[in-house]
């Protein structure tokens, strides 16, 4: 039992890493808490669902849900966000949680508050046997799709121009500013991209979780712990930080149901007392 | 924030312009066709919304945990009324809140090591470690999701008789009686040496601190004192209701106070009452229009982006700036 539990853990603890590397990316070059990422999941996720149920292919629903979440996100940046870079925080905070809300509603006015389970797409369904015990297949390659997309993300991050700029920007937005280097135009990007990637993670844990308009609040404050825990602007630190709480979620609720998401959170109190940079996280920058 | 200067007594006509409120409050309400029950909600989250407004719109500190105070206070009290450990409402009131605000130092005591968003995003996440303290592991005192039913209305025993408010009006009197006290406090507290230390922490943090201000101090009491207004907020919501609810302790209900607080004009004290008011007046007034009863949420929640990016000052802030022009002009 305790080996599916870890396994479990893995697969929770992955989605959480990739919702909050984007989260971590937004924050680290634009310096913004975004209060609607978890609503950004929950929109990728009906927007690959619709596609999948209609086409009955779940690849397209991935790829739909990425290149919508993109195109909302590119929007909203355009439309709202870009007004507030020079906002107290305070007041980003503020306006990402009232979108927050307003995409929520949205979602919940189009398609209704019931919750829509999704079948596991045709090559993730039935179970596999693992040393003594068996473990639904399609969880196994959540771990994988993850893996791949962190790859391609630290390829776009570390081995691209628009990576280098990321990382230039998050060190000192000033001085790739005074470079020459459009940020305008990169914060944009970058914003769009973290969008996608919670659109991704949420159409690939629809068919573990379901979809239905408020699937993206725990996600949000996970995701949030998940950062506290790794380390702000560490990419290192968004995956081991989303490994770590997987694993207390799960492995807590194997021996004490009642407490896997209370021991969460007192992991994150005991880090932040022990290292308040987080794990991986540099002192300072926080 | 243009408050007079610390120890000037000649705003007391605000105390009375309150108190005259809130003895006409019913009757405003009657007149437009509103509950006198929708008048004590509104006071409730008015009195909840005094405690968020001292520590963002006077010191700058925003709280996405409020709730945890709310739901702890509120089923304290609940609990103790329930069980007749306590007979006495305004004892029970007491002992709830007094837990939140010692829950409100422990938390604050960890969160408030971060500042700006850091503190914001610890605050919800300790506001979720409560709502799911609420949910699995006390289930036995809380109801888990079904909440305590039975919570019995406000009474005060004196001497051979007993106080009763158990009607309507009479837990609108019970309400309004502490929300006016609340206030009274409230506005003490911003108008004192402490209060003008807060402000100095809202406009500058290193500078208050340069200056020989035990920033930490001020903030760790002053997210004390948010979070007993926060549990006797929620120990009313249970009288009032006569059953409490653990939505008190939902992410949702940290979030709507903020919105309701900034709404009405955070950094004045009567703008989380105008905030309470609007938001659950519309809410009644847009579940009532068949058109729209599903999006009442969803249009509040644009009206709340558009204040955000246009008129941060909320409708007593914006009230305010047009008084003081005007005053200026004229």
């Amino acid at each position: 039992m305790i080996e599916a539990q870890l396994l479990n853990g893995v697969a929770l603890g992955s989605i959480l890493a990739l919702v909050a590397l984007g989260l971590t990316i937004i924050f680290g070059l634009l310096g913004l808490v975004n209060f609607a990422h978890g609503a950004f999941f929950m929109v990728g996720a009906y927007a690959g669902w619709i596609v999948y149920t209609q086409t009955g292919s779940f690849v397209l629903g991935v790829a739909t849900a990425l290149v919508f979440a993109f195109i909302v996100g590119i929007v909203v940046e355009r439309v709202l966000i870009r007004f507030y870079y020079k906002r107290p925080p305070e007041d980003q905070i503020l306006v990402t949680f009232g979108l927050n809300i307003v995409l929520v509603e949205t979602v919940r006015a189009i398609f209704g508050g019931k919750t829509q389970l999704v079948p596991s797409p045709s090559w993730g369904q039935g179970a596999v046997q693992i040393a003594d015990f068996v473990y639904p297949q399609y969880r196994l390659e959540v771990v994988g799709i993850v893996a791949l997309t962190l790859a391609v993300m630290w390829l776009i991050l570390f081995k691209t121009r628009l990576g280098l700029i990321v990382r230039a920007g998050i060190d000192d937005a000033l001085i790739v500013n005074i470079l020459g280097i459009n940020v305008n135009r990169t914060f944009m990007l970058v914003f769009a991209l973290g969008v996608a990637v919670a659109g991704l993670s949420g159409i690939i844990d629809a068919p573990i979780v379901a979809v239905y308009p408020d699937m993206g609040t725990d996600i949000l404050v996970q995701s949030f712990v998940v950062v506290v825990i790794g380390g702000v602007g560490s990419f290192a630190g968004a995956i081991l930080g989303g490994i770590v709480a997987g694993e207390i979620v799960s492995v807590t609720t194997a021996f004490a149901p009642d407490y896997g998401q209370v021991m969460l959170y007192v992991a994150m109190a005991l880090v932040l007392i022990l290292r308040p940079q987080g794990l991986l996280g540099v002192e300072g920058r926080a | 924030m243009k408050l007079g200067p610390v120890g000037d007594r000649s705003g007391l006509w605000v105390e009375g312009a309150v108190a005259l409120f809130l003895v006409l409050f019913p009757s405003i309400f009657a007149a437009i066709g509103a509950g006198t029950d929708l008048a004590t909600r509104i006071l409730i989250l008015g009195l909840f919304g005094l405690g968020v407004d001292l520590i963002f719109g006077f010191t700058g500190l925003l709280s996405f945990g409020q709730a945890a105070f709310f739901g702890s206070g509120g089923f304290i009290t609940a609990y103790l009324l329930i069980h007749n450990i306590v007979t006495n409402s305004l004892a029970a009131l007491a002992i709830g809140t007094i837990a939140a605000a010692i829950f409100g130092a422990v938390i604050g005591a960890l969160a408030l090591r971060q500042v700006g968003v850091y503190f914001a995003m610890l605050t919800l996440a300790f506001g979720q470690l409560f709502y799911f303290l609420d949910i699995s592991p006390l289930r036995n005192f809380t109801g888990s999701e079904n909440g305590l039913p039975g919570v019995p209305k406000p009474t005060i025993p004196l001497g051979a008789t007993t106080l009763d408010f158990s009607s309507s009006i009479g837990t609108y009197v019970f309400v309004a009686a502490l929300y006016f006290i609340g206030f009274v406090v409230a506005r003490r507290i911003v108008r004192s040496p402490f209060g003008a230390v807060l402000r100095a922490i809202l406009e500058n943090p290193q500078r208050a601190a340069a200056v020989g201000h035990r920033v930490p101090r001020y903030k760790l009491v002053v997210f004390t004192i948010a979070a007993a207004y926060g549990g006797l907020a929620g120990g009313l919501l249970g009288m009032f209701q006569g059953y409490m609810p653990p939505e008190a302790f939902s992410i949702d209900q940290s979030g709507e106070i903020i919105v309701m607080t900034v709404i009405g004009g955070s950094g004045t004290l009567i703008g989380p009452l105008v905030g309470a008011g609007v938001w659950i007046y519309l809410r009644q007034e847009l579940q009532n229009i068949d058109a729209i009863a599903g999006i009442w949420k969803l249009i509040l929640g644009l009206v709340f982006i558009l204040l955000i990016t246009g008129f941060r000052r909320g409708i007593v802030g914006g009230i305010m700036a047009l008084a003081r022009r005007w005053r200026r002009e004229g």
